[in-house]
This record gives C-alpha cells, structure tokens and sequence, in this order.
C-alpha cells in the first residue's frame, strides 16, 4: 500500500512526512516525531490521553489518520513551554500537585489550554465540561480543576 | 492490520469521481466511530480496498436557513452545531442532543452526517432529527435523490446509501408557532456514555391546549430509532390539562416491547422508557403552562 506524502506544522514548525495509510496522528508524533509526551491509553477515544490541539481544538490523536491532516497545524505537550519557560497552566499542575503518575497529564493539559484558547474565564462547569474526556485513575479530578482555576483567576 | 489504500480530496466533485471509479470504498470523515472500529477489527466492518477521506472537504460544511428549512452540511462537527445560533434558536432539541454525544474531543471531530451514516442504534442525533422529519440528500455522479431520515434507515448500523453515493445535505423543515421539543438520555455516566435509552418528542400544542402533530422517537429503544405511531396518537386530541401520563407511559412501553419482543434488557427498559417519556411530557405541558 502506498505511503502518503502531507506537510503540516507542528508546535509551530513545518513538516513533510510519509506516513502509511493506516497510520494515526498518534503514532506520527511518538515514532516519527519522537514526541512521546503524547501518550495512547485507550486507543477508542474514550481516555483522553492522546489529546492535542489540532487547528485550535482538542481531539484524539488516535481517532485522526496523519494522511488527513495535510495544511494542519498540531499543538503537543511539548508545545507548551515556550524559549524554556513552563506554560502557566503546566506551572498550576505543579504548584496545585495535579500530577500523581503523570500519564493522564499531556492529555488534561492540551485539554485544559483548548479550553482557555476559546475561553479564558470558565467557569468550573465549563472546565468540567473541557475535561470531561480525560481519565485521571489518581488524582480524583480536583487537584486539576483547581490548578486550571488558579491560572483563570489570576 | 487492515490494507487499503489512502484516498483523500478536498473537492465533492473529486469524491464522486473516486466513488464512481473504484469499488469497495469506505468513507471516512470524522473518524470517531470509524477508527474505533478498525482499532477493534469490528465484525461490523465491511472488508474495503480504500478509504476515502473526506473530513476536508469544505462544501460540505454549511449551515444555511433555505425557504422554511434549515440545510446543514454532513461535516458539520457537533462542537458547531452546539454553537451555531441558528440551531440553538430553531432547534435547541438538537443542541442538547449533541451536548450529550462524547467528551470535547469527540464533538470537535464527529460530524452529524458520520453520526447519520453510522446508523447505529444509540446515534444521540437520530431521534431528535427523525422527530424533526429532516430529510437525507444522496449524491453520486448519476445524480442526487432525497429520502426522510426514517426511511433512509434501514436497520441496526444499516441504510440506504448506496456504495457510489455520499449524503450530501440534511434538511430540516422549522417548526412552526406552538411547537415544543424534550430531548432525555440515559447513560452510565455523564461524560463518554453511550445512550441506554433516549427520547426525543416534538409536538405542537395548538390555542385550546390541545397536543397535536406529535412525533415520539426512542433511542436505544428498538433495533434502529424509529417513531412511535401509536405513542403519538395516543398524545395528539388530549389537553395539556388532563392528559393521563400514566396511560401514556404504558402505551409506549408496550410499543417498544411490540417492536423488539421480550429480550434480556427488556425488564429494566420497560418502565425506564415509560419514565423518560413520562418526564418529557411533564417538561412540556411546564414549558406550556408558562407561556399561556
């Protein structure tokens, strides 16, 4: 089967790759990109792990085919920080201990900055609502929400 | 893993072109049922030589007021159908409908006419859309053709479209003065569940009080949704004064089970779909009763 050719930017740089038809945003980032922050849990689009920014929304990277994507523009994880500084919102996850094993984190974060891309005074529903496809098994939700909350009010 | 080959255009034209040219095609758009699909190998899948990619394709993304209808566009995402003034002012049925499919994730990257397509019997936009008479236009390189929603389905996961054709347009007429709609959905949870049991119920309700034209849609109820003739000549003649919601409520229960016969989840759908069209009448005749 033929490998497809598509050009796209991602966390600001342009990019020309071939990928196989059967493969997933995902597996773009962490094996070609190496830009493992992303993470896959579920791979259904269920857990939220893989969360990105994809033209200033957030999806699941592993319900998107990179062949798909030509002219996009993707934002990860690794995106965030900008000439070595942490984004603010990755800054609250620290200071608020939102973070237990951290596998959720990637995923809540670009959920969390899709959100305050469109929004950036939600109210906690609304974060609720942000949040609502990301799977945290260890922290209970309520760390994250607050340290979202903490970059809101400032 | 699956092999096919990677078709994708920005252009509809192209599209029919592809679809007229090859055979064994699988469309893809949103991707959020599809790819879960082939991640599971789902028996559901019809064995496809290509895939054809069609998210991009930026005809097929209006939302436009027509005469006395309102056309959208299959790749509209649910993320914009929930935010389009011009839904949520006509429609609101579909607004909460949508609000309800997925995780953010999900509704910024499904599309209503993916969700129409899928035919599955938990679409979160079909009873809503059906109870609304939207109709279907089909498209291929022969030419287009329109079907009601109710009749392009054809079963569980099964329709009409034909493999050279793509949907093309939704069309749905506005409701006039005096029309009310309820939509209730069941799930395991709030976020990420799919329906147990939805309805959805449109009716007017004219100058002496009176229901008429109501159109009643379960989902998750029978094996594909469809509308409850009896459940709503029950409800049409009576007053918002003196309906008997407790008649009504056994009425469709009992429709549903003429529909499906007794299965495993029988016992526990039975009085819950009497509940549910028990609570959206109530929230109805209430909505009613403010406006007199």
């Amino acid at each position: 089967m033929s490998k497809i050719t598509v050009t796209f930017i991602v966390n600001g740089k342009e990019v020309t790759l071939k990928v196989r038809p059967q493969e997933r945003l995902v597996d773009t980032l962490r094996e070609q990109l190496k830009l493992t922050g992303t993470k896959e849990g579920c791979s259904i689009g269920e857990c939220g792990a893989c969360t990105v920014i994809l033209d200033g929304k957030a999806v699941s990277s592993c319900l998107i085919l990179t062949g798909q994507i030509e002219g996009s523009e993707v934002l990860t994880i690794e995106g965030l920080e900008v000439d070595g500084k942490l984004d603010s919102l990755q800054q609250a996850f620290i200071d608020h201990h939102a973070v237990q094993c951290g596998f959720c984190t990637p995923g809540m974060l670009m959920s969390a900055k899709a959100l305050l891309i469109h929004n950036p005074r939600p109210s906690r529903e609304e974060i609720k609502t942000a949040l609502e496809g990301n799977l945290c098994r260890c922290t209970g939700y309520e760390q994250i929400i607050e340290a979202i909350e903490s970059v809101t009010k400032n | 893993m699956l092999s096919y080959e990677f078709l994708t255009t920005k252009k509809i034209e192209e599209a029919f072109d592809y679809l007229d040219k090859f055979s064994k095609v699988q469309i893809l758009a949103g991707g959020t049922d599809l790819l879960v699909e082939i991640h599971k190998k789902s028996s559901r899948l019809p064995h496809f030589d290509y895939l054809l990619d069609i998210k991009n394709i930026s005809e097929l993304k209006f939302i436009i007021p027509i005469d006395n209808s309102i056309e959208i566009g299959p790749l509209v995402t649910h993320s914009r159908l929930i935010n389009e003034p011009i839904i949520k002012n006509n429609f609101s049925i579909l607004v909460v409908a949508a609000q309800t499919i997925g995780s953010a994730q999900i509704r910024n990257r499904g599309t209503v006419g993916g969700n129409i397509v899928n035919g599955s019997p938990a679409a979160d936009l079909l009873p809503p859309l059906i109870a609304l008479k939207a109709e279907v236009e089909l498209t291929s390189k022969k030419g287009k053709r329109v079907l009601s929603l109710e009749e392009f389905l054809t079963g569980p996961y099964k329709t009409k479209l034909q493999a050279h054709e793509l949907l093309t347009k939704i069309k749905i007429p506005l409701l006039g003065a005096g029309y009310y709609t309820d939509f209730q959905k069941i799930g395991r949870r709030k976020a990420l569940s799919v329906a147990r049991l939805s309805l959805a119920l449109v009716t007017k309700i004219d100058e002496d009080s009176i229901f008429r034209d109501t159109r009643i849609v379960p989902g998750s109820a029978t094996p594909y949704p469809q509308s409850f003739p009896k459940s709503e000549k029950a409800v049409n003649g009576k007053s918002i004064f003196n309906i008997d919601l407790e008649e009504i409520s056994k009425i469709t229960s009992n429709e549903m089970v003429s529909i499906t016969g007794e299965r495993w989840s029988t016992p526990y759908k039975k009085p819950t779909i009497a509940i549910l069209i028990k609570r959206a009448l109530e929230e109805i005749i209430q909505e009613a009763k403010i406006n007199e």
